[in-house]
């Protein structure tokens, strides 16, 4: 029914590469609890709920001045001015910034920038949240409750796309816009839609963020994105029969790749480190990663290793 | 050479996925992440008491309190213990002899008739309280465990009374006798019970209606959970049906009926002196079993399900000295006075 299942088939290499991990053991779960039992204290305060009008959701702070991250279907539109409820109970006021309604990816901005906001840190390593990474999330379903306070939840991740996150930590009316935190800490999602299962909970991942950040933050409303956009190497590759190495056939001309100069006949061994299994594991982390980003490939050719950085650029418009 | 570009756009356009997706029995509560509760697991079951209907459905969850049978529940979800009987480990079924039903707590205590050596759960009231992100863990009617963590803060939940779950005219009905029924709520004890638009209500338990404002007046002296005996017109025909009250935040937040918890939300989810909030996905028909930590430690007893990620516990501290009375005072009933 789903076309995940189907994508999924289409890559039986990359399947059979990753063997299942071991079941979670009763004290890797108890090393969960504790990690995420010492970041409660510093995320929970830069956790808001945001008072839209007709309803209500969350919203994460990000940075000391006041930047909120949130969803775009919350935000709605630029230059809204919304009320936003702190921990404590604390009414302040913010404005939202610029959204990608594609992506429903936002930023909201608090009034008040002077005032030293407690925040939680982005990761900025968007690949790292892998289906399977432990994560947790907050946030205010149901509106704020000072009683009760942010709702936790914690739950693996179960698939990652060009820009969403698939998790198991259960969501509902009120969570939008929320955070998504990994075990260090950091913000890996937005608490964005759910399905009727309880599975069935989706995240914007921080690869919109990333990629738009100046737009968001000059308020601009963002349309273009699809699934599939992201950074651009520019060069065609594919795993070659005899060495099993992903090969270069093809650098475009005045690409990213070409200025970094990777040359055809080269292998691709590793991305910033990350060993590749296969052609779409190439570009999925490629996507993965914002226009202007750097990349360092390891390459072969005989038996030389070297290094390349590239800086990604955008994708050119015909094909993506 | 420019077939091999397309390939990489292709299967760019085709899959957005790194890693395969994580299958079912690997995310938290599948199978495989639940063999890590295997040591708690068979404590839990020995410690919790299956109640069935009539019809052999799971009607809710019980936890065993004393060795000689005695087990306590959610008192609205089995309103009528008579009619519910326990499932045994081995198939067998129990009769049940109602002691005490507490309407504050929620709660009723029962003794398994003819039922001795069971795992009674250790409650102790001076337990520390759960914390704040630690795992738990409870049994649901389908013997299997469930892993989640205390979500929220430990608090009071204020009771807002109970409903039935219908919009009513204001207007007196035709030729003064009754209330005329204009909408009935989805997923309301009114619906269960099979009252629809156009019906005339014609009296509550013994109280003949003749104005709107009486059936809420009625209902609110009510506690969610009870039955309620409601006869009415319909087609010009006089009928009746029993009407299993329910928590009016819990009608008033479904008045559409968007459930979605999954599984369904319990009558009863307000009106308790202190829960403790966390995460398990369970029903309502699963509540009234033990909620324990992962080494085992009875923390409570499940109380109510309140939303898709929400059920509330009652800790033991609120109800095992209570519940430890009732129990003495059964076993040791006062003795006759010597006759002078």
């Amino acid at each position: 029914m789903r076309p995940i299942f189907l994508t999924a088939l289409l890559f039986p290499a990359l399947l059979a590469a990753d063997l299942p991990d071991p079941p979670v053991t009763l004290e890797r779960l108890q090393a969960i609890q504790d990690a995420v039992r010492d970041l409660l204290p510093a995320a929970r305060p830069a956790v808001v709920a945001i008072l839209t009008g007709d309803g209500t959701a969350s919203g994460v702070i990000i940075d000391k001045s006041g930047l909120v991250l949130t969803a775009a279907h919350v935000a709605e539109t630029p230059g809204r001015e919304l009320r936003v409820v702190l921990e404590d109970g604390r009414r302040v006021t913010g404005t939202t910034l610029g959204l990608d309604k594609t992506t429903d990816a936002a930023l909201l901005q608090l009034n008040d920038t002077k005032r030293d906001w407690p925040h939680a840190a982005v990761s900025r390593r968007v690949i790292e949240a892998q289906p399977g990474e432990w994560c947790f999330a907050l946030g205010h379903p149901g509106g704020f409750d000072k009683a009760r306070g942010v709702v936790l939840r914690v739950g693996r991740i179960i698939r990652q796309t060009a820009n969403s996150l698939q998790t198991d930590c259960v969501l509902m009316g009120g969570d939008s816009g929320g955070p998504l935190f990994n075990l260090k800490g950091e913000v890996i999602g937005i608490h964005s839609q759910i399905w009727e299962k309880r599975d069935e909970n989706m995240h914007v991942s921080m690869a919109p963020f990333l990629r738009a950040w100046d737009e968001m933050k000059s308020s601009l409303v963002i349309r273009t994105w699809g699934t599939g956009s992201g950074g651009y190497l520019g060069l065609a590759a594919d795993v070659n029969p005899d060495t099993e190495l992903l090969e270069v056939l093809e650098v475009l001309a005045g690409s990213p790749s070409e200025k970094a100069g990777v040359l055809p006949g080269e292998s691709i061994l590793a991305l910033d480190g990350e060993p590749l299994g296969g052609l779409s594991h190439l570009s999925n982390a490629v996507k993965l990663r914002a226009a202007g980003d750097q990349v360092r490939l390891r390459l072969k050719k005989g038996g030389q290793e070297r290094e390349v950085s590239v800086t990604l650029g955008h994708r050119p418009k015909e094909e993506g | 050479m420019r077939p091999a570009l397309c390939l990489i756009l292709l299967a760019a356009g085709a899959s957005a996925e790194m890693r395969p997706s994580l299958q079912p029995e690997d995310r938290k509560n599948g199978s495989r992440t639940l063999l890590a509760l295997d040591p708690v697991h068979r404590q839990a079951i020995k410690a919790t008491a299956r109640l069935v209907d009539t019809g052999g459905r799971a009607a809710a969850l019980a936890t065993w309190v004393g060795e000689d049978g005695y087990l306590i529940t959610k008192a609205s979800e089995a309103p009528e213990l008579e009619k519910l009987q326990v499932r045994l480990a081995d198939g067998s079924l129990a009769a049940l002899r109602e002691i005490r039903r507490d309407t504050r707590h929620d709660l009723v205590l029962a003794q398994a008739i003819g039922v001795t050596g069971v795992t009674a759960i250790p409650f102790t009231a001076d337990a520390k309280a759960p914390a704040f992100g630690q795992w738990i863990t409870a049994p649901a009617a389908d013997g299997q465990l469930r892993l989640g963590v205390i979500s929220a803060s430990s608090r009071q939940i204020p009771g807002l009374g109970a409903a039935i779950g219908v919009r009513m005219d204001e207007k007196p009905a035709p030729g003064g006798k009754g209330v005329r029924v204009l909408a009935v709520a989805e997923d309301s004890p009114a619906r269960a019970a099979g009252l629809r638009d156009g019906d005339i209500l014609l009296s509550l338990d013994d109280d003949t209606l003749s104005q709107f404002s009486q059936v809420s007046q009625l209902i609110s002296k009510r506690q969610p959970g009870e039955i309620v005996a409601v006869k009415y017109l319909r087609d010009g025909r006089e009928r009746a049906c029993k009407v299993r009250l329910a928590s009016r935040s819990k009608v008033l937040n479904n008045w559409e009926g968007e459930d979605f918890a999954n599984g369904g939300i319990s009558l009863r989810t307000d009106s308790f002196e202190k829960i403790l909030q966390h995460d398990l996905p369970l029903g309502p028909a699963d509540m009234g079993g033990p909620l324990l930590d992962l080494s085992g430690r009875p923390l409570g007893i499940n109380i109510a399900r309140v939303d898709r990620i929400t059920t509330f516990a009652l800790p033991a501290a609120v109800f095992w000295p209570l519940v430890k009375g009732w129990i003495e005072a059964d076993r040791h009933p006062p003795k006759a006075l010597p006759a002078r």
